[in-house]
């Protein structure tokens, strides 16, 4: 039986053989990358790039629930980017008062 | 003229979707890393701007194999590769990751 289901999820049309899988799968670096720079020098954020990754962020969470079919996995990925964004936008904040 | 703007319009890709929107939001990743290229190197993360090129290069294929094929999303991610590359290649300089050109130089 779980030989079967694996059977569907690898050989599915958006699976792990094709870019459909492994482009929002490798999204979630961008949050590695981000959590790995919560220990930096706050001065060395970038208000901008925080800014506009934080935005597309909700926009593709959006995004990602209105088309068809709904990509859960996008949508996890970009609401966990606007997350780490704010957060590293509040440290930047924090540091500059 | 408006024939062309109507059918760009009221494409499957156009402004009333959100295949449209979405890479509209990706373009302030574009602009905000062209303004990052005036700031000093040492402000360059390592981490996010290695991991931004593997991304968009993933996103450049994604964009061509979706259906609707979204050229749009194709070029946006074209242009932040190339962004990222060079902001990449600033903060390899930095790290002394591209000096060896300057041995040939010394030996003469």
């Amino acid at each position: 039986m779980a030989s079967s289901k694996f059977q569907a999820f690898w050989n599915h049309p958006a699976g792990p053989k094709t870019i459909h899988f492994w482009a929002p799968t490798f999204k979630w670096c961008l949050n590695v990358a981000n959590v790995a720079d919560f220990v930096k020098p706050p001065e060395e954020i970038s208000y901008p790039q925080q800014l506009a990754l934080g935005c597309s962020g909700l926009i593709w969470a959006r995004y990602s629930m209105v088309i068809t079919p709904k990509n859960w996995n996008l949508f996890s990925v970009s609401s966990a980017l606007a997350v780490t964004c704010t957060y590293q936008i509040s440290r930047k904040i924090r540091y500059a008062r | 003229m408006s024939s062309a703007f109507k059918a760009f319009l009221n494409s499957p890709v156009g402004p009333k979707t959100t295949h449209f929107w979405g890479p509209v939001s990706n373009w302030g990743i574009i602009l905000a890393s062209v303004a990052d290229t005036q700031k000093p190197p040492e402000m360059i993360s390592g981490n996010m701007t290695g991991v931004l090129c593997v991304y968009s290069a993933l996103f450049v294929r994604f964009a061509w194999m979706v259906r609707p094929r979204n050229y749009f999303l194709m070029v946006t991610h074209s242009c932040n590769e190339c962004v990222q590359l060079y902001q990449l290649s600033r903060w390899a300089r930095l790290q002394g990751f591209l000096g060896k050109k300057k041995e040939p130089e010394a030996q003469e």
